[in-house]
């Protein structure tokens, strides 16, 4: 079960201790406040402390040093929940029972973890040029390559037009412009910052128990020189005057994304309604817009819904014909009409519920998912736990779900359409 | 039934074959509330030629993959309502070589079960429903269109081989599913939707005996015949066409390199071809090769650069791909640094600890219920049993390794696929 201590000032460690699994999971997160100065360096950050450090000079020999511990991974972490953004490091490792005669990993890998975070190597008193300049680049043509994803391309460009003057705004991992910005120095600064004031989440599951990931935990970071800031609260969507937008590409597809703006927060006792209604309008296997744009209209293949409930936002996005967008269009609004209608069937009702419930009571069957779970839940200011949570979704009514529909205001569209520039 | 342990991995298979020939595995997953079942037909977008009741048929391209969309039916039900009342998720894809239908639940295991085999068994298409299906797919092929990573890949398959169907897309063309009627379903689904022909893999804490007796009494114990797969391809070793470049809206250039191998057998041998050509890969341009390094530090890859080997029926690869500004350098690169690697090979000591780390990630790898599965299947199609691969491991030289190299990493048995960002006007 989870168990939560504060290893030092403004250090919390989570410990999900669990033996089912053949790996160990362990999370490393610096909460930061979303926003422009700083989303790109917070972005930037872990890709150059896995480019080396003082006694492994290269990738090579940090993938050495993580082929010894029979296939580890670290990877960079960089979460964005609401008004906040993390920075940080997620590790994946075997667990010691599996090793041969006798290996072990997990402390090796808490060692490993500190050096990447604490002793990157320097030059000059600052990182290195080279990685710094590498990691920018690299940085940069994952920014760049969100075009790719022509869906996710436009739900950012809805998010913007939505969220002018917000955090919410601005990618998770930054703009270009402000990646551009960034040299040695100014990157080193805040990295010492980082480590002096910010928040941390641990996050541990795995098979040790939780006074000895503490104690190896606590040696690390005992090392660090604090002067702790807590962060401001999360905050619900700003509300600014919506707009429709569109831009051509030369795309066979195109993308209809919609938004709309509701009170419902996370932080609100009608959330696990708002869930549900979600599920039953747009993001579930049999929702509204998928039985009806899709099986029945043949719209489009793929149709959802998403709501950020930290913020308060629902977004419905599909892919369409270019031609096909006002009849789209009006289809999503009417599915949202049956539902504040409350023309919702039981089987709709009991489908959408089922689907949320079975969700959580999967959360405890794999390691990255319950780091998942828990952390986004943290991190959002709601931390309900799935048993909770699952308690709250089995009151919804229909009544409830078409009492949240109705909160529901039409704000912007973004539309993504085929055809030359 | 049989029961076999995996102490060293703390895994247990049990297997069963019933009476109707479909094989039933269970991986049991003690004190776990999710339960993921694998419904699974040997047979996907490449067995277009087939030979069922002493006539051979061609069928149109897109037909495992539009046969999928269509099984989600039954006469006067809804399936999709039905999985969802009793809190399941199902889905299904399609492969080049096999097709899968799964369903996971915490909650009415039975009840889900019962309905996954019910809808995957029982045939039901009506013209109608076949026409407005095809609006559906072809959006799916719109959306496929415009996806960098699905086209760099179906662009390299077209210019590597120049027989083989996995040249053709596993959708389809908006043309060949406009071929694609009731009665070819029908034909596709007789033929491979047998017992005989399919796999029902269950990962989760149930019971092998309960899972079989269900399965027996939804697909009756009659064993009947399968169609018989064409698949005498007569593909050389020789790319067909070294290099393909289009344009797209992407941000920057992006390709798929790959090297035509032996297509692999069956039994241990499959595991040890793939583990050969896995280890290869990893000593030639892995994350820990002096050659990723270099790459990596010349800003010719990124960490969107990976690889491996792949497999399919009838055919084999060493492929690799990402986003750089000079994918033919990289090329040059790799197939340098093969014949050198080929040559010099690394300390054993280096190799021992590559065999340990590619294990180990096996092993974390365990903890997916959906990759377990999923391999679990791919491999019985196969002829092996997934959880014996640590022996395997065991049994792998550097010597194999060298060898592979240095015959399938070559100029002529390479192809190399780019897709550029469009020019702004």
């Amino acid at each position: 079960m989870l168990e939560t201590m504060e290893l030092l000032p403004g250090i919390t460690l989570r410990c999900f201790r669990d033996d089912r699994f053949k790996q160990g999971a362990l999370s490393i997160q610096f909460i930061r406040l979303m926003k422009k100065e700083e989303a790109a360096l917070n972005a930037l950050l872990p890709a150059v402390l896995l480019r080396g450090t003082e006694f492994c000079p290269d990738l090579r020999a940090i993938t050495l040093r993580l082929d010894d511990l029979y296939g580890a991974s670290v990877s960079a972490l960089v979460r964005r929940v609401g008004d906040h953004q993390t920075t940080g490091l997620f590790c994946a490792f075997m667990e010691d029972r599996f090793a041969l005669e006798g290996d072990r990993i997990m402390e090796p890998m808490v060692a490993f973890l500190e050096e990447l975070l604490l002793h990157p190597l320097l030059e000059n008193g600052v990182f290195c040029d080279s990685f710094v300049r590498s990691e920018k680049k690299n940085l940069i043509s994952t920014i760049e390559s969100m075009i790719n994803d022509k869906r996710a391309y436009a739900a950012s460009q809805l998010r913007k037009i939505m969220c002018r003057g917000d955090s919410f705004a601005l990618p998770r991992l930054g703009e270009k412009e402000d990646v551009e910005k960034i040299d040695p120095q100014n990157l080193y600064a805040h990295y010492r910052q980082v480590l002096r004031e910010s928040p941390v989440e641990l996050f541990y599951v795995g098979s040790a128990e939780a006074s000895a990931v503490a104690a190896l935990l606590k040696k690390s970071f005992g090392k660090l020189e604090r002067a702790y800031r807590p962060i401001p609260e999360q905050t619900a969507f700003c509300g600014n005057a919506g707009a429709q937008e569109s831009e051509q590409m030369d795309v066979a597809q195109a993308k209809l994304c919609m938004g709309f703006t509701t009170e419902i927060t996370n932080r609100d006792p009608r959330f696990a309604a708002m869930q549900v209604f979600n599920t039953l309008y747009g993001a579930g296997m049999t929702s509204k817009l998928f039985m009806n744009l899709r099986e029945k209209q043949s719209l489009c293949y793929a149709i959802g819904s998403s709501y950020f409930s930290t913020k308060g936002i629902l977004t419905v996005s599909a892919g369409i014909d270019t031609c096909s967008e006002e009849i789209a269009r009006a289809g999503i609004f009417e599915q949202l009409r049956a539902c504040c209608d409350c023309d919702i069937t039981a089987a709709e009702l009991t489908g959408a519920k089922e689907a949320i419930i079975s969700g959580l009571q999967g959360v405890h069957d794999s390691p990255s998912a319950i780091e998942g779970y828990y952390e986004t839940a943290f991190l959002s200011g709601c931390a309900l736990m799935p048993q909770d949570y699952i308690s709250r979704v089995m009151a919804v009514t229909a009544q409830d779900v078409a009492a949240v529909a109705k909160t529901l205001r039409y704000h912007s569209c973004f539309c993504l359409k085929g055809g030359a520039k | 039934m049989s029961r076999k342990q995996y102490p060293a991995l703390d895994e247990t298979v049990c297997t069963r074959v019933l009476e109707n020939g479909l094989t039933v595995k269970v991986v049991p997953r003690p004190g776990f509330a999710r339960k993921l079942a694998y419904f699974v037909t040997d047979f996907g977008s490449i067995h277009q030629d087939f030979e069922l009741d002493g006539k051979q048929y061609h069928a149109p391209a897109g037909i495992a993959h539009f046969l999928e969309h269509r099984m989600f039916e039954l006469p006067g039900r809804d399936v999709m309502e039905e999985f969802a009342a009793l809190g399941a998720n199902v889905n299904a894809f399609t492969g080049y070589d096999m097709t899968a239908y799964y369903f996971s639940c915490t909650e009415n295991f039975d009840e889900n079960l019962r309905l996954l085999l019910e809808f995957v068994s029982t045939p039901c298409f009506d013209q109608e429903s076949v026409e407005r299906e095809i609006g559906i797919i072809d959006q799916e092929i719109g959306m496929n269109a415009d996806a960098p990573e699905s086209q760099v890949f179906e662009e390299l398959m077209r210019i590597l081989y120049r027989v083989h169907p996995i040249r053709v897309p596993i959708l389809g063309t908006s043309e060949s599913i406009r071929q694609i009627n009731a009665q070819w379903l029908e034909l596709c689904h007789r033929a491979f939707y047998t017992p005989r022909n399919m796999l029902l893999c269950v990962v989760g804490d149930v019971d092998i005996d309960a899972v079989a007796a269900l399965a027996e009494k939804v697909l009756g114990t009659q064993c009947k015949e399968s169609g018989k797969k064409l698949m005498e391809w007569d593909e050389s070793l020789v790319a067909a066409k070294p290099l393909c470049r289009r344009t797209m809206e992407v941000a920057m250039p992006t390709f798929q390199l790959a090297f035509k191998a032996e297509p692999i057998g069956t039994g241990d041998e499959t595991m040890r071809m793939e583990i050969v050509g896995d280890l290869a890969a990893e000593m030639l341009f892995g994350e820990s090769s002096s050659l990723y390094l270099k790459l990596y530090e010349q800003g010719l890859i990124d960490s969107s650069f990976g690889g491996g080997f792949e497999t399919v029926d009838g055919c084999a690869m060493l492929t690799c791909g990402g986003d750089s500004e000079e994918p033919e350098k990289i090329h040059d690169e790799i197939l340098k640094a093969a014949q050198e690697v080929a040559k010099t090979g690394v300390s054993e000591a280096d190799f021992l600890r590559m065999k340990r780390s590619a294990m180990g990630r096996r092993i974390r790898d365990l903890d997916s219920f959906d990759s377990t599965c999923f391999r679990v299947c791919a491999y019985h199609f196969d002829g092996f049993e997934y959880f014996r691969f640590p022996s395997v491991y065991a049994a792998v030289t550097q010597a194999e390794v060298c060898a592979f190299l240095a015959t399938v990493v070559r100029e002529e048995r390479a192809a190399l696929s780019i897709i550029d960002p469009k020019e702004e006007s």
